[in-house]
């Protein structure tokens, strides 16, 4: 663990007096790592943040920068001398000074050469025409990509960004997304994103964590986060499967009374026998019109590249099956849908 | 609770600021007082009943004259509505007590009415027929037309930010103006007017410079006179305890209401343009003969009373030394506004970086000074410092400390901060509820230090707050009286000192002169912050 770049052992994180997550332990192991944290609102990942920039206490377990210990019971670096950068979510720029002073502030504190130059910051985030306005000339999506240009000019040890893309245009806001990657990888900014939106996370992130119920439920790689989440509740937050009761029948295969038999590889053992409920995700199962597994359309929806179908089982389950739109055909609410067979699933998860 | 240089700062700050009232209750504990022999054998009921009086009246008035001039100017469209906007609150520059002296001035016996008459119609009996302004109604007169500009201009703010959709609701609801004034627009001002009413109710019951001109036993006129008359400086306190009490409870009153009247302001995007009904020529010429004459009446009269009298008198001129009272004003003005605007900035942002409760409940209680009539600060000042001087100084057999504050530039501007104290404090408490806290956050993290965030990022961005309450303070140390006449050093005089010792001696020609100096200078400094004022 005394290795790692960056580490909170073991913190109970409040705000205002209340407790907001406890017990969280995470590591970033190399410099240049970019980790985001996943949450509903007012879960209290801005709470962690703050806490990490110095602006809140610990009273249990340690925060360690670079092998130097900055938050524990008994020591409390100050913020200024952190040498760590948050860009807030709201409006945090100087009133005072126009975008461009606003923007310097942040390189004043940069001694060694730069690895980022103010100037590619501000073109990749398409600043260049608001430089003389000041903050409240400007709009909020502006403001925020102005405050996350400071930011990222001070060069920090660590960089936090909460939400930070949260007031950008959507036309907007994958672009920047790709120049934000690339930029905070080639200049090995280690950084923690605090999101709402589980894309963005999953793309911009090496390491996913999700935070729910007051703890850090999960702290993976998006891909493990999503194909193989470790709880009920980060397979509710996500919010892409449903959870359909089965029985295990061998240690490759499961049976469903609505769907039959289903086979794959356990993402977790469990006896033979066992009742469990199995997570059925869109890619899971797989369209055919030929299919003697006909199930109900209670709902579609169109999102551009695919459709996603809920369909009604027997038994009343819903069941979320994805769909490319380019298939040949649709297939209306109430009209029967084929569900391909034998059920094949790579990472069967089960709870 | 987090001890640190700011928090220390702050608690300084604001304990100063709270010891003349802490003063004043410890008097109320002294073994000495009988308080039911006090309301017996003492004026206290006839200091009490002519203090209702005087509130009554002025009150009464203010609320006509504050709320009409304000609802004419609001709402609709006349010649010279912009023009009597702003020239509305330049009653604000003449201070109750050269009203008064003008009153007197104008209706006395072969006063200037007299002199107008005579010269009109020649000689004659005319002083029998000249109605005479003096007493409890020349007092309600003078403080009312000094101060209705609290009222003015806190129910204009109310008004103009009264969403226009309010107005138009009630026409679709088909009220008629007389209904909408009364069920819409009034209500929706109501926690404003009781605001502006508040304030002047506490400068009423403060008011020593016209009820003692006009020789009305108030509590205020008491307190002054137990010390000043009778050397009691027990009894001027017991009495104060009574007018503190009834202050504050003014001071909260104001408070919540003030707190309500926020509801008025428009939450994002401005506010839409109020569409003012333009009148025709009739009604026009009744709105601005309503305002000209509220105009005429509160400002113009008294100054052109003392324009008169110092050109007639012009010896006055020549024989007043005013260079030198317009530097001693400067001077105590210089001194006033640095102190205040230094030790406001340390204590906000004392207040803003600790965080601490007991902090933010220990300013709350310190800024009821502003409540204190200046008298009663004076006068628990010199009272803690004799207990200060006795109980300490001379316990460790040093000098006594009394000349360093009592009759002392020193003194008298520590006076002034405790008694302006809340102006300074609450305007920049307003700049700096403007600042989010993440701006401070974001600076931090910058790598700046609390000092550098305080020096680079709060004082360049407050330094407009800074400079309209630089000139809030320069009018009000202008003006005051009290506090200057107990505790000036001797010899030492400004133009309103100068102004109340000629009138105190019937010398009402010669007050003329620092009268019109002290409404000038005023005036200035208010047409510069006139943008400010009748912006909320």
């Amino acid at each position: 663990m005394a290795d790692n770049f960056f580490e909170i052992d073991n913190v109970s994180f409040t705000a205002g007096g209340k407790n907001k997550v406890n017990n969280v332990t995470l590591n970033i192991e190399n410099e240049g790592e970019i980790v985001c944290l996943l949450g509903p609102s007012g879960i209290g990942k801005t709470t962690i943040l703050r806490t990490i920039a110095g602006l809140e206490k610990i009273n249990k377990g340690k925060i360690n920068l670079k092998g130097r210990t900055i938050s524990s019971e008994n020591i409390h670096i100050e913020p200024e001398n952190r040498n760590i950068a948050l860009s807030f979510q709201e409006n945090s720029l100087f009133p005072h000074y126009n975008i461009e002073k606003n923007i310097n502030l942040g390189s004043d504190r940069v001694k060694d050469d730069k690895k980022i130059q103010t100037k590619e910051v501000i073109n990749f985030l398409n600043l260049n025409k608001i430089l003389n306005k000041f903050p409240h000339e400007i709009s909020a999506g502006e403001a925020q990509r102005a405050s996350l240009a400071r930011s990222l000019v001070s060069q920090p040890d660590l960089l936090m960004l909460d939400e930070p893309l949260s007031n950008v245009d959507q036309s907007f806001k994958e672009e920047i997304q790709v120049e934000l990657k690339q930029i905070l990888t080639n200049s090995k900014i280690t950084t923690i994103i605090v999101t709402h939106d589980s894309y963005e996370a999953f793309y911009l992130g090496s390491k996913c964590g999700i935070i729910l119920d007051g703890e850090l439920k999960q702290y993976d790689d998006p891909y493990n986060v999503y194909h193989l989440p470790n709880s009920v509740e980060v397979v509710n937050f996500l919010n892409r499967g449903t959870l359909i009761p089965a029985e295990v029948t061998s240690p490759k295969s499961l049976e469903n009374e609505d769907l039959g038999t289903i086979t794959g590889n356990f993402a977790r053992p469990f006896p033979i026998g066992s009742k469990v409920k199995l997570l059925i995700q869109p890619e899971d199962l797989q369209h055919d019109d030929a299919s003697n597994l006909k199930l109900e359309v209670v709902d579609r929806k169109f999102r551009g590249s695919n459709f996603i179908y809920t369909l009604k089982t027997l038994s009343n389950k819903l069941i979320p099956v994805f769909v490319h739109s380019h298939h040949i055909h649709q297939h209306e609410v109430d009209e029967k849908f084929g569900i391909k067979r034998p059920i094949h699933i790579d990472h069967i998860v089960c709870f | 609770m987090k001890f640190n240089s700011w928090y220390l700062s702050s608690f300084l700050v604001s304990f100063v600021v709270a010891i003349p009232i802490l003063t004043v209750f410890a008097s109320f504990f002294q073994e000495t007082t009988n308080y039911f022999d006090i309301l017996k054998n003492t004026f206290l009921i006839e200091y009490i009943y002519n203090s209702l009086i005087l509130l009554l009246g002025v009150l009464v008035l203010t609320l006509f004259l504050g709320v009409g001039s304000a609802y004419v100017v609001s709402f609709y469209d006349f010649p010279g509505v912009k023009f009597f906007k702003w020239a509305l609150i330049l009653s604000f520059a003449v201070p109750a007590y050269i009203y008064a002296y003008s009153l007197t001035a104008f209706f006395e016996n072969f006063g200037t009415l007299y002199s107008i008459l005579k010269s009109l119609f020649g000689p004659g009996e005319y002083n029998q027929s000249i109605p005479k302004f003096d007493g409890m109604f020349g007092a309600i007169l003078s403080i009312s037309f000094s101060l209705f500009g609290y009222v003015y201009v806190l129910t204009r703010a109310s008004f103009h930010y009264q969403s226009q959709n309010l107005i138009e609701l009630g026409q679709n609801l088909g009220f008629s103006k007389y209904k909408s004034f009364f069920k819409i627009i009034l209500p929706s001002a109501r926690p404003a007017i009781v605001a502006g009413l508040a304030l002047v109710a506490m400068e009423t019951l403060s008011d020593f410079g016209a009820v003692s001109f006009f020789g009305i036993a108030t509590l205020t006129t008491g307190i002054y006179d137990s010390w000043i008359s009778f050397d009691d400086l027990a009894f001027a306190n017991q009495l104060s305890f009574f007018l503190l009490l009834f202050i504050l409870g003014l001071f909260f009153i104001e408070n919540i209401s003030r707190k309500k009247a926020q509801y008025h302001s428009p939450v994002k995007g401005g506010i839409k343009e109020k569409k003012k009904i333009k009148l025709n020529f009739s009604k026009g010429s009744l709105a601005f003969g309503f305002c000209f004459l509220v105009f005429l009446v509160s400002f113009l009269f008294p100054v052109l009373q003392m324009l008169y009298w110092t050109i007639i008198f012009p010896k006055n001129l020549f024989d007043l030394n005013t260079f030198q009272l317009f530097i001693n004003t400067i001077y105590l003005v210089f001194l006033s506004s640095v102190v205040l605007v230094i030790f406001s900035f340390i204590s906000n942002y004392g207040n803003r970086v600790t965080k601490s409760k007991f902090l933010n409940y220990l300013t709350t209680f310190s800024i009821t000074g502003y409540a204190i009539p200046g008298v009663i600060l004076a006068v628990a000042f010199i009272t803690f410092i004799a207990w200060f001087d006795n109980t300490f100084i001379k316990a460790f057999e040093f000098n006594s400390i009394k000349r360093v504050f009592i009759g002392s530039i020193f003194g008298l501007v520590i006076v002034y901060f405790i008694r302006f104290y809340s102006l300074a404090y609450n305007g920049l408490k307003t700049g700096y509820e403007r600042i989010n806290r993440s701006i401070d956050e974001s600076s931090y993290l910058l790598g700046y230090s609390k000092i550098k965030t305080f020096l680079g990022i709060h004082v360049p961005y407050l330094k407009n707050s800074v400079f309209l309450i630089g000139i809030l303070i320069t009018i009000e140390v202008i003006k005051e009286l009290p506090i200057t006449l107990i505790l000036r050093p001797f010899n030492f005089e400004t133009f309103a000192t100068t102004a109340y010792i000629f009138a105190s001696q019937d010398l009402l020609e010669a007050a003329a002169v620092p009268s019109l100096f002290l409404i000038l200078i005023a005036s200035t400094f208010i047409l510069i912050t006139s943008k400010f004022i009748l912006k909320d």
